[in-house]
């Protein structure tokens, strides 16, 4: 395979090397804009197809919010897919690069704005999809084979900044490398949990489903996953080892997406957009044969009008990736358990983890007491997943809190009894039972009101 | 290219030397590998010596409630009476055994609906007015039997309330009920109407079960939807139902321990302890599979022999402690709080068990939505 000569990363040491090099083609830029736009509108239309819009944004009374996004709501029937259509058709016009900034920006903030709506349906790879697309923002990747190019086609460039494709690369390492460093854990190297539990619930699959029981089956499962993702990313780089490395990703997403079915979209996420690890030579290619493509000589290379301002940006976005998945570090106990810093970094497929929640209202003036109803105020995924995580099952005492104040109990505290299950093990207590969560504040402090792991 | 291979060779030798230099250190805290289950044979167990038995059990119970029904409202008497309540408590009981396998052919029939409706799980159970839980429809009862038109396969609240268990009991057992069964040929024929529908659901689900029977046992996966899947949602459904409809909100646990006496189940033939004590049995016996393969060895394969001693140890207690609770729930729940409350407390445990460590050690799915794996 050739390489043309500025556009693999620079092998200098540092993040500066995502600035190296001159301008470089910009045809892998414009197999992206045309996958990732087809993959989120076939995203969309899936979501929609599944009555997903409305059984998760429309039905639901209660919406479990993101710290300071309290503000966001969703907005009725009509309205949410009034919005998905409007977010597939956005999807569609980034593919044919038709009022690409215009579609991008848009299809970036609806997006954001769906996914803030709940953080029960928080999934790392429509995280990665925020972030792509804000990226693709501020990439010009419709200066080619576009509708834009061809009503205005003075915007033509064949050649844009190394750091547009690489910053795309890097964001694409960050999922994989990440996923791969919280795989180093005991539970996952050392015992092969939650493989083993989740393996022999495969025994359906055709030819290797009788080898599901089999403990070596799951170590080899954990330990390849974690190896895979580790070092995918530096295979996918290095030019010598790419072709097989790619051979690698769709084998191994092929196999996730048998294996899981239930992780959704993110191996053809990950399949499609790890092609942007290839060479500009290889994307003219591969454009080549698409209608009407012909590759443009434009001498003058894209050019940003305020290239430090964006130099210094794209340093602090990188930081921000860097630092985020290791913010646990500031919080006590165990990671798994108190899941402090446990979104945005990347953990994906990592544990298995179940509870069962009883909440009762005390109304401390009267003392007299109820007990909740999960069912009357959540549906069965927003129960589950807050049964499990600290901060939405105070979010959920706090909305009980006012609902119960709502039906006449005037001092209402919020009491919980609530059992997890984590890896495998037995469920034990999970908060304690005589802590008023209607009195707990919200915030990025550590709960203390969080029983501490006890290992079985 | 050659570079490639070798590169990519070597990374995998070391992966494996790391994984089997691993291996043995961790083989001696770790179980060993399991020798494989046969999930094909736990499901024909389940079909054809669990649900298909079960369901043939329940046609005769039914049919010995037309019979005595027919005798009863034919001639309303205190001994008709008697005869006809020892069918009914019969076929309720039959009917408690059989909710556990509320899939498939019963799912599609709304077998649990039309005869035993619960008002659901997704409601405040707080006034006495509204229609909840086991409550009964006495008023439209009374109008269909007046005006003499309705249709039983309508499924709106009011509909489901006056028909199935709940409205034959009141027809055949409320307080005045021989003297206004005597001489009223309406009331015999909303009677007879309703024993027959029961019939004619219950003969359906097991002539669709010959056809699904097939399938049942040839979808080994655990996804929401599966047969396994269906069982185990099942144990922590159903459970659910002694823990909401069948004991705690009738007693009173929602509403600050205001008694809704008559809403339980089976108020009017007073056997809501039974019927309750007998859900958990019902519960017990799907979970081991009828003596036979059954979720119980599943676990034990996975080497969750102690979650499992755990699991049956818990229903035996938790039977135990509803069995210890005196005379019927509706009297009990005002006279009796302590034990009621007392076996509230360890249907709760057993619920936690089925819901989180059984369900999440056989890695079943709960809902359809993507997720992470947590």
């Amino acid at each position: 395979m050739t390489v043309t000569k500025n556009n693999g990363p620079g092998r200098a040491g540092g993040f500066a090397a995502i600035f190296s090099g001159g301008p470089v083609s910009i045809a892998p830029l414009v197999t992206f804009r045309i996958v990732f736009g087809l993959l989120m509108f076939f995203s969309i239309a899936r979501f929609w197809l599944r009555g997903w819009i409305t059984s998760v944004y429309v039905d639901p009374p209660f919406h479990f919010t993101y710290m300071g996004f309290d503000w966001v709501h969703p907005m009725g029937s009509f309205g949410m897919h009034a919005l998905f259509a409007l977010l597939g058709l956005s999807a569609l016009f980034v593919t044919f690069g038709f009022l690409y900034r215009l579609s991008i920006t848009f299809f970036f903030l609806a997006f954001t704005y769906v996914e803030l709506l709940d953080v029960t349906t928080y999934l790392n790879h429509y995280y990665f999809i925020s972030l792509v697309s804000f990226i693709m923002i501020w990439l010009p990747a419709n200066a080619a084979y576009s509708s834009d190019v061809r009503l205005r086609p003075s915007i033509t460039r064949s050649l844009v900044p190394a750091w547009t494709i690489n910053l795309l690369r890097f964001q694409m390492a960050c999922v994989y490398f990440f996923a791969g460093v919280a795989k180093l854990n005991p539970d996952w190297m050392l015992h092969a949990i939650p493989m083993r539990i989740w393996l022999p619930a495969k025994t359906h699959l055709p030819i290797v489903g009788p080898m599901m029981y089999e403990t070596w089956v799951a170590y080899l499962f954990s330990w390849f996953g974690a190896f895979y993702d580790l070092f995918i990313a530096f295979f996918l780089i290095y030019p010598r080892t790419r072709k097989f490395a790619y051979l690698f990703v769709i084998i191994f997403h092929t196999a996730t997406a048998i294996f899981f079915p239930m992780i959704g979209v993110f191996p053809y996420v990950m399949m499609t957009c790890s092609l942007i690890f290839f060479s500009a030579s290889f994307h003219e290619k591969l454009l080549s044969y698409l209608p009407g493509y012909s590759p443009v000589a434009s001498p003058a290379p894209y050019t940003y009008l305020h290239p430090t301002a964006l130099r210094y940006a794209v340093y602090i976005f990188i930081a921000i990736q860097l630092l985020l998945p290791f913010r646990y570090v500031l919080y006590p106990g165990k990671l798994f358990w108190h899941e402090q810093g446990f979104r945005f970094s990347w953990r994906v497929m990592l544990m298995e983890k179940s509870g069962s929640t009883y909440f009762t209202i005390r109304d401390t003036a009267s003392g007299k007491s109820y007990e909740v109803n999960n069912r009357e105020f959540l549906t069965p995924i927003q129960e589950k997943m807050m049964s499990t995580q600290p901060d939405l099952i105070l979010r959920y005492a706090h909305y009980l809190a006012a609902r119960y104040r709502e039906r006449g109990v005037e001092n209402p505290g919020v009491y919980g009894e609530v059992y997890v299950a984590l890896n495998g093990q037995r469920s034990q207590l999970f908060i304690d039972t005589t802590v008023n969560l209607a009195a707990q504040p919200l915030g990025w402090n550590h709960y203390s009101w969080v029983l501490p792991y006890k290992e079985q | 290219m050659k570079k490639t291979g070798v590169l990519i060779a070597t990374c995998l030798i070391a992966a494996s030397a790391v994984f089997w230099g691993c291996r043995k250190p961790t083989d001696n805290t770790q179980t060993n590998p399991t020798d494989g289950f046969d999930k094909s044979a736990m499901l024909t167990n389940y079909a054809d010596n669990v649900i298909a038995i079960r369901y043939l059990n329940m046609r005769e119970k039914v049919a010995a409630l037309k019979s005595a029904s027919d005798s009863y409202a034919a001639t309303p008497s205190s001994a008709t009476q008697s005869a006809l309540l020892s069918a009914y408590k019969d076929a309720y009981l039959q009917y408690e055994i059989i909710a556990p396998f509320q899939f498939g052919p019963a799912e599609t029939a709304l077998l649990d609906v039309y005869l035993n409706y619960s008002g659901g799980l997704d409601y405040s159970f707080t006034t006495a007015g509204e229609l909840t839980g086991f409550s009964v429809d006495t008023a439209t009862i009374e109008s269909n039997i007046s005006s003499g038109s309705y249709n039983l396969t309508t499924v709106s609240r009011s509909n489901l309330y006056a028909q199935g268990f709940g409205a034959i009991g009141y027809l055949a057992f409320s307080s005045d009920a021989i003297s206004r069964m005597t001489g009223n040929t309406a009331r015999a024929k909303y009677l007879g109407d309703l024993v027959s529908r029961m019939k004619d659901l219950v003969d359906g689900v097991i002539n669709n079960w010959t056809a699904y029977r097939t399938t049942f046992v040839g979808n080994t996966q655990t996804n929401v939807g599966s047969p396994i899947g269906n069982i185990v949602n099942q144990l922590a459904y159903q459970l659910d139902m002694v823990k909401g409809p069948r004991i705690g909100w009738p007693f009173g646990k929602q509403s600050n321990g205001t008694v809704f006496a008559t809403k339980c189940e089976g108020y009017y033939a007073g056997i809501s302890k039974e019927l309750a004590e007998m859900s958990i049995a019902a519960l017990k016996d799907s979970y081991t599979g009828g003596g036979g393969l059954g979720i119980d060895d599943y676990l034990v394969s996975l080497k969750q022999d102690a979650l499992n001693t755990d699991v049956l140890a818990q229903f035996d207690m938790t039977i135990a402690k509803v069995k210890a609770i005196p005379g019927s729930l509706s009297a009990a729940f005002t006279a009796n709080p302590t034990e009621v409350d007392a076996a509230y407390k360890e249907i709760q445990k057993l619920l936690t068990l089925l819901k989180t460590d059984v369900a999440s050690a056989t890695a079943v799915q709960i809902t359809f939505t993507d997720n992470d794996g947590d």
